[in-house]
């Protein structure tokens, strides 16, 4: 009884500072890094969520596929490379092309599921053609697992976070701090498997 | 702003059904705190269950992923509905507990 009340409050008190405090906003902030818009060979814009089945994007994948339109028309490199699932990257070309994204400059990867297949994917796409400097566009949250990921294969990754400030709203700042916790447990699961 | 209006909302209801509870309901205050240490211990059965929720679906989705070698996110389990039914499991548990053996 007395290890139920402890666990007791260490769940209200964690509820307490993830919904209620910039906790969750501060960790975002320290995961994302600093930004590093370099001119690059190839803008690569990480899968994240998927699709709907009408086609319609997660709120992480059309954040990351706007950031990523937003970086090709900063000049930053003459290619926007999408990946993820099979419904994602088709929904997200639908969506690029609609920016004014020409066709040629739109490169999509082999459908993948995890972050791992993700990194081999763009590994056979990108470096037989000698596009070997990415500017990696993820969550914040996400940016050290990809970034190390797309190193390990053989990139030279530019960071190019979506915006880090993070949440307001107390249902938000919890939902970002459940997220938090899974991308460290992913983040020890690599490790132990010894992908990362 | 939000946390600032929801904290004032909560502080206000509960404050309300303080006085209710005292003055109408007859509840002795002295029995407050044991009640808010039972509802930690209710608390702390409800992380128990998604915890193991959590650990449950993490395993049956790799366990899954590796013997079909269909793919099936782990980030089915991320989802606020698993906090809630694991409430739900500890709210019956207790109340179940609670109960005449």
């Amino acid at each position: 009884m007395r290890g139920l009340r402890i666990l007791g409050a260490i769940g209200l008190l964690l509820f307490a500072a993830a919904a209620f405090t910039p906790l969750a906003n501060n960790l975002n902030a320290w995961m994302a890094g600093s930004p590093t818009l370099e001119r690059s060979d190839a803008i690569v814009v990480l899968g994240r969520g998927g699709a709907d089945t009408d086609g319609v994007l997660t709120n992480r994948s059309l954040r990351r596929v706007l950031r990523g339109v937003d970086l090709y028309g900063d000049g930053l490199a003459p290619l926007l490379v999408l990946s993820g699932s099979a419904e994602e990257i088709r929904a997200r070309a639908t969506l690029v092309r609609g920016f004014g994204v020409p066709a040629a400059a739109i490169v999509s990867g082999g459908p993948a599921y995890t972050s791992v297949e993700e990194a081999e994917q763009l590994r056979r796409l990108l470096l037989p053609l000698g596009k070997r400097r990415i500017l990696l566009v993820a969550d914040p949250i996400d940016m050290p697992r990809g970034r190390a990921l797309m190193e390990r294969v053989g990139f030279i990754v530019f960071p190019a976070p979506t915006a880090a400030s993070g949440p307001s709203q107390p249902e938000s700042r919890l939902r970002l701090g459940c997220d938090i916790i899974i991308e460290l447990s992913a983040w020890a699961y690599y490790r132990l498997s010894g992908s990362l | 702003m939000a946390s600032l209006t929801l904290a004032t909302i909560v502080a206000l209801t509960s404050w309300a059904a303080y006085l209710v509870a005292t003055r109408r309901i007859g509840l002795r205050r002295s029995e407050l705190r044991g009640a808010a240490t039972e509802a930690l211990a209710y608390l702390g059965l409800a992380v128990v269950f998604l915890l193991v929720n959590l650990a449950v679906g993490t395993g049956l989705i790799l366990g899954l992923r590796a013997l079909t070698g269909h793919f099936i996110s782990v980030y089915v389990v991320n989802d606020a509905t698993l906090a809630i039914l694991s409430l739900l499991q500890a709210l019956v548990l207790h109340c179940w507990r609670e109960r005449p053996r």
